[in-house]
């Protein structure tokens, strides 16, 4: 409720005309009635056909009125709700900028989709429900039965009564379906669960001849949804047949208690009809709030999910006072150095990189090789500073990561991701994020670097359109290019996680030829799995559950680690070692 | 489905879709709900009965109030008080109460017959589906999206329920409510009649423009929606490179460009659907305002008694609600129709072809695997294989190689026919395997797939899939031939841990180790591992190399592999090309035939 407001109060003036508008709509509602009333007097009592002209023309007059502000109300509240969901979109994606990788991580990237896409549309939603059905609800019952009551004492207890009885039972129903409906969602959830995976796992299930229990499995879930669906229906039906029954009651007493108090001349005959009228509307609104309201359960379970987004304090901050040029300006200063470094996730039994000390200089490659789930890509992570270091500290050109903001880390890095990325867009579009203003020369020099040749075949060379994610591009299409992209960027170290995997032999070799040549000065690492990428590198160290396992070059790690051979050894089986030996 | 998901989500999943053949599938779903016509026909009566009331309602209330205000005017006159008794109104109120009684009693029934009905339909034809999935042809599968094949059993079906559920007897009554009230109304007196048949028309004229503008709003929401979309799931997903190129600034400006224009666009589009009520509410009351004047008149003139009066007015209101939802509900009554004939479409696909009459079963198992001139392809005249002949010896180890597309798996999926050949013929142990039931085949293979699929169960009942009945001592044993027994019992439920499909605690790599556990427990005869090993790393891969050893021992392999140095010391090498088999041999035959083989072999190194 609280995000609510927060996000409804740069929009303060707009709300009180929502709301404006609205009490205008539902005086507007009561007053037609009260007038038809009053020409049903007039009729049998004067006869004066002047009046019922007046009251049509005041008739015409309130109900343009009350139309007016009621379209207007629309206006205002889908402006309302349209503002909203950008400030809240915004404000979501903002904070996940903020975000370490591991904030981020915690929420995973489908469900921070979800959350900044249909749940802000869920609550909108919610939020234009509450002002145009919920809100009018009390508006309502307030003015009809104080309209009752200037009619007659006797009515206006009546409807009292009426109204008091109808919303203590929606009230109930309410709290009733709020529980069902949480378990038909599951089990819609449920079916869905269920259905798709037969779906995907036909191949498997039919391997296994296990279709008649896939089928019993599908047959399940189908029935329990029926049976929740059904009795949802069966509240509803419910709740509705006892509202047909309350109208009843009250126009039969209406006519009852009406004719007796016309009688002894409290009121009018057309009086009458117009509490009749009240009662309708009152009820008629309570139902369709009802509606609304079991539905709100959902607004807020997604509201949540959005609030935590928000509430989340990012773990990575910039210090408040960073200096301007910290930098060592000594050549021989290595650029990174891991000092003692241990990562342990919360709530992990192991670290996930523990003890790590090594240095990356100048000139250098420095090589991580390591199976899946040592931990080799966490450290580009910890370097890029997207992750801290639960102890241990990481220094960058001779000052620690945490002294300098995340801006100036960053801008003397260029990253090569494990997963290539290229953003929609064209391929120069792509390469500029390296460096907004590069000229053509520096692009295809960067194309060239990194044996992107295809792109020259391109009709549209440089302009070629790239889908989402680079999507109309080969992996090692994919990789070629996010490595041009990083070699748009003079950085003082290169990160290349696993970014040559999807790069056949060949390039593989030339591409880190020219590479070489390319960046004489600037520190090098390179995270890989196949040991052909990195074996000439000046240092490579050899990860195994988050320690390191073993450091050196190719030919002290033959001779030294052991797992270092069996990583060689499972890429050249069948004995054909040499020739691997003979590379570059 | 993410797509989808989204688009249901923003409310703008109504497609207007009209059904192809509205009254043939009205037919069958009549057919389809034969266990339901009586409950059918009883709702029927309900509906006829309660409408009959409910428009002699009005009626006969005008009559008790003419009585009471004849009693009020003739007491006055006297100067006396008058009072509702037994004998003076109040039978008649009783009577009127009962009437209205008696529409509440029919209401009551039908609602709660109808409360079951759509749903008990949608279960029937869900089980159908349910039933048709194990019957359809693997072909089926890989043309189709899974998103659509699964909206056809959930989303459609659920449109179907709602639209029937409120819709059927909504679209009933008013039908009934619609005749009966205006032909009370033109009893009472044609001019009124006509004031409101003319403010109808009015508004229904007036709904026609707004649903025409509020369709194009809706549609140009929907490509902002398209936009941003495409826009968040980019930025997240390339969160670490936009913030490694330090580009927060610039991806958060065009962020809030696309939200801009969203909210744009949806101030529009949710204008036009939230002002069309009191769009048209407006003309009715100006309506009722024309009637009241007119009957206000007829009042004075004594053509009307205030009985009648008022009673016409319950009229209009019986009358004018079901007359301007009627669009919408014959709207929405459509796209169920639409809904549902997808739904039958998919029941109507063809079938694999039948299983043999009198199944042949194979002595026993032995594992030799003889391909003879076999032809394939999904239409006959376009062939995706040709001529392929080989034999597996019993125990041997058939290697698979080519790039992608070259028809690897496919080759496999004939094995195990989710495929039917269209020429040769494919033996195990001596026997056409179209000679067999599909069912008595396939306990013959086990598959490792790179794909790994586990269903929504417990660890230990995935491991067992394939035998049901297997003891946890076995199941362990299975876990520790795969090399995963000490993972699982590193998890705080052990093997009684419930995988789901969101499960973020097992890697990629761990549940390719449990699809393994899965075949060792199942213990077949022959073994297809469809690039198993892809997704954990070479050093994993060894260790479990060494397990497979094992498992392959005694038994026939078909291995897919990626990385060709798994497959050096296959007993038969099958180099594959465009769908047909362009070397085979032995890692050391193909190398010395110096050909397609050798060249792939050694761009590895080069």
């Amino acid at each position: 409720m609280k995000t609510i407001l927060y996000f409804l109060s740069p929009y303060k003036k707009l709300c009180a005309f929502t709301l404006l508008a609205m009490i205008l709509d539902v005086a507007g509602a009561l007053l037609i009635p009260r007038l038809t009333a009053d020409m049903i007097n007039i009729g049998v009592t004067s006869g004066n056909m002047d009046y019922i002209f007046q009251k049509g023309l005041l008739m015409i007059l309130i109900s343009l009125a009350a139309g007016g502000s009621a379209i207007l109300g629309s206006y205002f509240c889908a402006r309302l709700s349209a503002n909203m969901g950008k400030d809240m979109r915004n404000a979501l994606y903002d904070k996940s900028l903020s975000f370490s990788a591991r904030d981020f991580e915690q929420f995973t990237t489908g469900s921070m989709i979800t959350r900044t896409l249909s749940d802000v549309n869920v609550v909108q939603q919610a939020v234009v429900w509450c002002i145009q059905m919920v809100l009018p609800v009390p508006v309502m019952c307030v003015l009809g039965i104080i309209m009752a009551f200037s009619t007659d004492a006797g009515m206006g207890l009546l409807l009292l009564g009426v109204t008091a009885l109808v919303l203590a039972l929606a009230a109930l129903v309410t709290k009733k379906a709020a529980f069902i409906f949480q378990r038909l969602q599951w089990f819609l959830d449920q079916m869905n669960t269920v259905v798709r995976e037969s779906l995907t796992g036909v191949r498997v299930i039919r391997a296994f001849n296990k279709e008649p229990f896939q089928e019993q499995r599908m047959r399940k879930t189908f029935q329990d949804y029926a049976r929740s669906a059904i009795s949802v229906n069966r509240l509803f039906a419910g709740l509705d047949c006892f509202a047909f029954l309350a109208i009843n009651f009250s126009v039969v007493g209406i006519i009852w208690l009406g004719g007796n108090r016309v009688g002894q001349g409290h009121m009018q005959i057309g009086d009458i009809t117009a509490v009749t009228e009240y009662a309708i509307l009152i009820l008629f609104y309570i139902l369709m709030a009802q509606m609304v309201i079991l539905l709100l359960p959902r607004a807020h379970v997604c509201l949540g999910r959005i609030q935590a987004v928000l509430h989340q304090e990012p773990e990575i901050l910039d210090p408040s006072q960073a200096l301007r040029e910290p930098f060592s300006q000594d050549p021989r200063e290595p650029v990174a150095v891991f000092e003692e470094v241990s990562l342990r996730f919360p709530q992990a039994d192991g670290d996930t990189l523990s003890h790590l000390s090594f240095a990356c200089r100048r000139g250098e490659t420095t090589a991580i090789i390591g199976g899946t789930g040592s931990g080799k890509s966490t450290i580009g992570k910890l370097l890029l500073r997207f992750l801290d270091p639960t102890q241990g500290r990481i220094l960058f050109r001779g000052v620690p990561l945490t002294q300098l903001t995340q801006k100036q880390l960053r801008r003397r890095i260029a990253y090569v991701p494990q997963k290539a990325w290229l953003f929609s867009g064209t391929i120069a579009d792509n390469l500029r994020h390296g460096k907004p203003r590069a000229s053509r020369e520096e692009m295809e020099r960067a194309l060239e670097v990194s044996q992107s040749h295809f792109v020259n075949s391109l009709p549209q060379g440089l302009q070629s359109p790239v889908s989402q994610g680079g999507a109309n591009f080969s992996g090692g299409q994919k990789q070629r290019l996010s490595i041009a992209r990083a070699l748009m960027k003079k950085a003082d170290l290169y990160i290349f996680d696993d970014s040559f995997s999807a790069l056949d032999f060949k390039t593989d070799a030339a591409l880190r030829k020219a590479l070489a040549k390319e960046l004489p000065f600037a520190a090098v690492l390179i995270i890989a799995q196949r040991i052909s990428t990195i074996q000439n590198a000046s240092c490579i160290i050899v990860l195994d559950q988050g320690r390191i396992a073993g450091i050196g070059t190719h030919s002290q790690l033959m001779e030294s680690c052991e797992i270092y051979r069996d990583i060689l050894r499972s890429q050249t089986k069948g004995g054909e070692n040499r020739h691997v030996g003979n590379r570059i | 489905m993410s797509e989808t998901g989204y688009e249901t989500a923003f409310g703008l999943g109504e497609d207007g879709q009209a059904p192809a053949n509205a009254l043939s599938t009205l037919r069958r779903l009549w057919r389809s709900a034969d266990d339901q016509h009586g409950k059918l026909f009883i709702v029927l009566f309900c509906v006829i009965a309660y409408t009959l009331l409910s428009v002699l309602g009005p009626l006969y209330s005008a009559h008790v109030v003419d009585l009471l205000w004849e009693g009020i005017k003739a007491s006055l006159s006297r100067g006396q008080v008058f009072h509702v008794a037994w004998d003076y109104g109040g039978l008649e109120i009783l009577l009127l109460f009962s009437l209205y009684g008696g529409a509440w009693i029919f209401y009551t029934l039908m609602s709660f017959l109808m409360a079951s009905f759509a749903e008990q339909l949608s279960l029937r034809l869900r089980t159908q589906i349910s039933e048709k999935l194990n019957r359809l042809p693997l072909s089926l599968y890989d043309r189709t999206k899974t998103g659509d094949i699964l909206s056809r059993a959930t989303n459609d079906l659920d449109k179907m329920s709602e639209a029937l559920q409120t819709g059927l007897l909504k679209l009933f009554t008013a039908a009934g409510m619609i005749t009966g009230s205006l032909i009370m109304m033109f009893q009472f007196h044609l001019g009124l009649t006509l004031i409101f048949l003319a403010f109808m028309a009015l508004s229904l004229i007036l709904t026609r423009i707004f649903s025409q503008k509020t369709l194009r709003c809706a549609a140009k929401r929907q490509q902002s929606v398209g936009v941003l979309t495409g826009l968040v799931e980019e930025a997240y997903t390339g969160r670490s490179v936009i913030k490694a190129f330090h580009r927060e600034e610039e991806s958060a400006a065009q962020l809030h460009q696309a939200t801009q224009e969203l909210a744009q666009a949806s101030q529009k589009a949710d204008f036009l659907i939230n002002a069309i009520n009191p769009a048209i509410r407006l003309v009715n009351r100006l309506g009722q305002v024309g009637i009241a004047l007119l009957a206000g008149k007829l009042l004075i003139d004594g053509a009307l008694t205030v009985g009648r009066f008022q009673a016409f007015f319950q009229y209009v209101y019986q009358a004018a609600e079901p007359l301007t939802e009627a669009a919408y509900m014959i709207n929405s009554m459509q796209s169920a129709l639409a809904c549902v004939e997808r739904t039958y479409r998919l029941l109507d696909e063809e079938e694999m072809s039948p299983e043999p009459a009198h199944p042949v079963v194979p002595s026993s198992s032995q594992g030799r695997i003889v391909f003879e001139k076999v032809a394939f392809g999904y239409a006959p005249e376009r062939l995706l294989m040709k001529n392929i002949s080989f034999t597996a010896e019993k125990g041997q180890k058939i290697a698979i190689v080519g790039s992608t597309g070259a028809g690897k798996t496919t080759l496999v999926n004939l094995l195990m026919r989710f495929y039917e050949i269209r020429k040769g013929r494919i033996l195990l142990d001596g026997t056409d395997i179209r000679l067999m039931t599909r069912a008595q085949l396939r306990s013959h293979f086990g598959m490792v797939l790179q794909d790994t699929w586990l269903f929504q169960g417990t660890i230990a009942e995935n491991i067992a899939y394939g035998r049901p009945n297997a003891t946890r001592e076995e199941i362990i044993a299975a876990a520790r031939a795969a090399r995963i027994d000490f993972f699982i019992r590193t998890l705080p439920k052990g093997y009684d841990t419930l995988l789901s499909d969101s499960e973020e605690s097992i890697s990629a790599g761990q549940r390719q180790l449990l699809t393994i556990a899965r075949v060792f427990l199942y213990d077949p005869a022959v073994l297809i591992l469809d690039e198993a090993t892809s997704s954990v790393d070479t050093r994993t891969e060894m260790e479990i190399s060494a397990a497979m050893k094992a498992l392959m021992e005694n038994r026939t392999s078909f291995v897919i592999a990626h990385r060709l140095s798994t497959i050096v010391d296959a007993d038969l090498i099958l180099l594959m090309e465009k769908g047909d088999i362009i070397e085979q041999g032995t890692h050391q035959q193909l190398l010395s035939k110096n050909g397609a083989y050798a060249s792939l072999y050694y761009s590895q190194f080069s």
